[in-house]
């Protein structure tokens, strides 16, 4: 059944967020927030996947997430403390329930004792606090119960017929129970009406039982003078006749009235010699039933009655009905305001689908900047309309690109909360006392690249956990606090998103990279290199310092693994190391993908387009300060500053024409401040650019991050500031 | 005939959505008590079903604000529960519930409790 079907993957999505939140959750309690926001979210969550798990008949998962939430409801009641001990079980409880949950949705069978000592657990521990004891271990029948039926207490003055037939003084004539004859004494209490339960509707349903005949009793209504219109003065009397119906069908009708009124349920008796006698107090309304004829008819009866709770019985109030008339629209209470006010705050929505109106929007993007390129001097003189026009076409668009990118913008919180587990995971294994402390968890990035994120981020905290934080005793030894911090935290800057992780561990060890990297030829013998030259090596290839190769951070294919998959996604990895006090490892990464605001250039004719974030300044050749260093490197003096020169022409292998008088240098910063003068033949101006990835059409080129489709057709290849950056410190340092 | 169905779960709200439309009732949605509130303030519904166990307003202090606003007198609200401790039912009464649905709901005994509550 494909409805089923649906069902199903909505609730199993439900239940990742949900695991999510329980994840993020019991992080906080961790850290001793075990505030009740904190437990009641936990108590729903789980009570969430249960609830769900019942409607597709997950016994295993429902019988074990029940256990789970009793004792959760034990704790949130402070009927059971949460002790490290319990919060461990729920934690690791957790992972049970998420593979109760992988095993619904794969269709797999768990061992049939899985999770059976956890549960055994909370059966204990909720036992034990209550020693009155909840259900005990047998859970999972109430669920196959669709509905439990409650027992209606029978009102104490109505005692079973044949117990009234032990000490009554009718007993001299034995009472016959009538098959299928019942007597119904119902007097409502206020509450009733207040719930918006209505005598009616009971008789109706009593009436698809079998016959009825009702009979109002209005003894206790009082005198005009103390009538309260609100008040409850009427009771009635009913008469059931089926051969089929039992007490408990009957009392089922009267399930939610239960508590709110008094309630007889009897079976009619008679003695066989004396019919005409009233043998019991519940039988005497049978003998009246007949001369009752205005009640015969139980619609007739029943409407025109002078009930004393009108509320309960009138018609909807009229502010009800009032509000959707206001819309102004004669007859448009049907759909119209429904599907707005619906309270459906979200739909979801096929990435695919997404995608493809992104990609429309890039091309519009760019189709746009192509109208306004086309528009020269004279085109602008003749046709202001024509100009006005397209403004406003390029606000809209960048309007409606802003808008669909948002859309895919995600709060990095789903990466981030996957953290604190990965902590603890590895405190346990190293022996090491790690905390963990997020921060800007709502910083929204594009969907895919938070997709890319997560290996990058676990590898760089296990990096941070294994190699940064030192061991209790060492730390102790350094003056530290035992437990060590690692920082995560994202934040927007500018047209980019920083990822930090922040240890406060030993720092790099510069002297044994070095050594390492020497030894590795990764670094020639003779080479000099700065700190940070020395700190941006652990990010080379196969480069590991570990001095044995622990099952964390592996065999050194992390850092390496890191950087290329940040490039990927067009960012770039910097990291900043102090020594004895900490390591900071600064991601950068694109707003999104799709889009990204260069400068254009020229470089020997042919289009290029740099990154507008990554640019300083621009100063014309002929007034820039050169300089050749002694190597024979060419510098730039920019206050007092010196910063490497890369000649794009001659770096790109082209001829150019162009003399340093007509040249341009752009300054660019790239990762970790460090500057980069590029010099360019000619500057044309900034724009928007969709970025399409050379290695997925051609191959990854040195010094080229992608490339772009301009406004007038032409293919420009976008420079890639880091890299180029990163082949001028090679070079230096040769 | 309308229904307001108020639910933290996605997965409860499609089943119910699902059920009731196909029984020729239309289905209004909210997500957490206040959000319900919000829907009653500018919606005529016939009948309302509530989760108990929800973020930011609860069924239970969802059923004493629609009472207590003394418009709804008349609007029979079904508490929605799985739980089997019927301490949770019981306030849901107190606070002025109607009646109550125990999940997981089969849909013909759904269709059928509504009609016991509604005229």
């Amino acid at each position: 059944m494909s409805d089923l079907d649906d069902f199903k993957a909505t609730y199993f999505d439900e239940c990742s967020e949900l695991l999510l939140e329980l994840e993020e959750q019991f992080a906080a309690i961790e850290d001793g927030d075990r505030s009740s926001d904190r437990l009641n979210a936990v108590f729903r969550a789980i009570h969430s996947i249960k609830g769900g798990g019942g409607a597709f008949g997950f016994q295993s998962l429902v019988g074990f997430a029940h256990a789970y939430e009793t004792l959760l409801d034990h704790v949130r009641d402070g009927r059971v403390e949460l002790s490290e001990h319990t919060t461990a079980l729920c934690i690791k409880s957790n992972d049970i329930v998420a593979d109760f949950i992988a095993a619904a949705r794969e269709g797999t069978e768990l061992a049939p004792d899985y999770g059976a000592d956890e549960k055994a657990q909370f059966d204990a521990l909720t036992r034990g606090e209550v020693p009155e004891g909840e259900e005990g271990g047998e859970h999972i029948e109430e669920f196959d119960i669709d509905f439990t039926p409650v027992m209606v207490k029978i009102a104490d003055d109505v005692e079973p017929a044949p117990a009234a037939d032990g000490d009554d003084s009718f007993a001299a004539a034995p009472l016959v129970v009538e098959p299928g004859h019942w007597e119904i004494k119902f007097t409502p209490h206020s509450e009733l009406y207040a719930r918006a339960n209505d005598p009616l509707l009971l008789f109706r349903e009593l009436a698809g039982l079998g016959e009825i005949q009702v009979r109002a009793v209005f003894e206790d209504v009082p005198p005009l003078a103390d009538f309260e219109p609100f008040g409850v003065y009427c009771a009635w009397e009913i008469s059931l006749q089926s051969p089929t119906v039992t007490e408990a069908t009957i009392a089922e009708v009267f399930e939610f009235v239960d508590g709110n009124c008094d309630l007889s349920i009897a079976q009619l008796t008679s003695t066989p010699a004396a019919a005409g006698a009233a043998p019991a107090k519940a039988a005497e309304p049978a003998e009246d039933a007949e001369p009752a004829p205005s009640f015969a008819d139980l619609a007739a009866s029943i409407v025109p009655t002078p009930r004393p709770a009108p509320v309960a019985a009138a018609p909807k109030p009229p502010a009800l009905k009032a509000v959707p008339a206001d819309d102004d629209h004669g007859d448009d209470r049907r759909s119209g305001p429904d599907d707005r006010r619906n309270g459906v705050q979200s739909i979801r929505v096929d990435l695919d689908k997404i995608d493809r109106v992104v990609n429309m929007v890039g091309e519009l993007v760019i189709t746009q900047s192509m109208l306004t390129q086309q528009m020269d001097e004279v085109l602008r003189a003749r046709y202001q309309e024509l100009v006005r026009g397209l403004e406003v076409l390029a606000q809209t668009t960048r309007g409606l690109q802003d808008s669909v990118m948002a859309i895919r913008a995600q709060p990095v919180k789903s990466v981030f909360s996957r953290m604190p587990r990965l902590m603890r995971e590895l405190a346990t294994k190293t022996g090491k006392k790690i905390k963990l402390e997020t921060i800007g968890e709502n910083t929204e990035i594009d969907k895919t690249i938070i997709e890319q994120l997560s290996d990058p981020l676990t590898h760089m905290i296990r990096n941070s956990a294994d190699h940064g934080i030192e061991t209790p005793e060492k730390r102790r030894a350094a003056g530290k606090n035992e437990t060590g911090t690692i920082r995560l935290s994202a934040e927007q800057a500018g047209g980019n998103i920083l990822i930090i992780v922040e240890d406060d561990g030993a720092g790099i060890n510069r002297d044994r990279v070095l050594q390492v990297a020497r030894d590795r030829m990764v670094v020639g013998p003779d080479q000099q290199l700065t700190e940070e030259q020395i700190d941006q090596l652990i990010f080379a290839p196969g480069f590991s310092t570990a001095s044995e190769v622990s099952d964390i951070s592996g065999r050194g294919v992390g850092m390496d693994v890191v950087l290329s998959n940040i490039k990927k996604i067009g960012g770039s990895v910097h990291v900043k190391s102090w020594t004895g006090k900490g390591t900071r490892m600064t991601l950068r990464l694109p707003l999104t993908l799709a889009v990204l605001d260069v400068m254009l250039v020229k470089v020997a004719a042919s289009p290029y387009v740099i990154p507008l974030s990554s640019i300083v300044e621009t100063i014309q050749c002929s007034r820039a300060n050169f300089s050749r260093m002694p190597t024979g490197n060419q510098v730039l003096q920019v206050r007092g500053e010196y910063v490497q020169v890369v000649d794009l022409a001659s770096r790109f292998r082209m001829q150019t024409e162009a003399t340093d008088e007509s040249r341009f240098v752009v300054l660019c910063e790239a990762e970790g401040g460090v500057k980069v003068a590029l010099i360019v033949d000619d500057i044309i101006g900034q724009q928007q650019v969709v970025i399409k990835s050379l290695e997925e059409n051609f191959q990854s080129i040195d010094g080229i991050a992608g490339g772009t489709i301009l406004g007038d057709g032409n293919v420009a290849l976008i420079v890639d500031v880091q890299g180029l950056k990163s082949t001028i410190a090679h070079k230096s340092a040769a | 005939m309308r229904v307001l169905t108020v639910d933290d779960s996605r997965t409860i709200l499609a089943m119910l959505h699902h059920t009731l439309s196909n029984a020729g009732f239309e289905v209004l949605q909210a997500e957490d008590g206040q959000k319900g509130l919000d829907v009653l303030k500018t919606e005529s519904v016939d009948v309302v079903i509530t989760d108990i166990n929800m973020p930011v307003m609860d069924g239970i202090e969802f059923i004493k604000n629609v009472r207590a606003s003394g418009l709804y007198n008349s609007l029979p609200i079904l508490i929605l529960t799985t739980e089997t401790s019927q301490d949770k039912r019981d306030q849901g009464r107190s606070a002025g519930g109607t009646g109550w649905i125990v999940k997981p709901f089969d849909p013909e005994k759904l269709i059928s409790v509504i009609h016991r509550v509604v005229h």
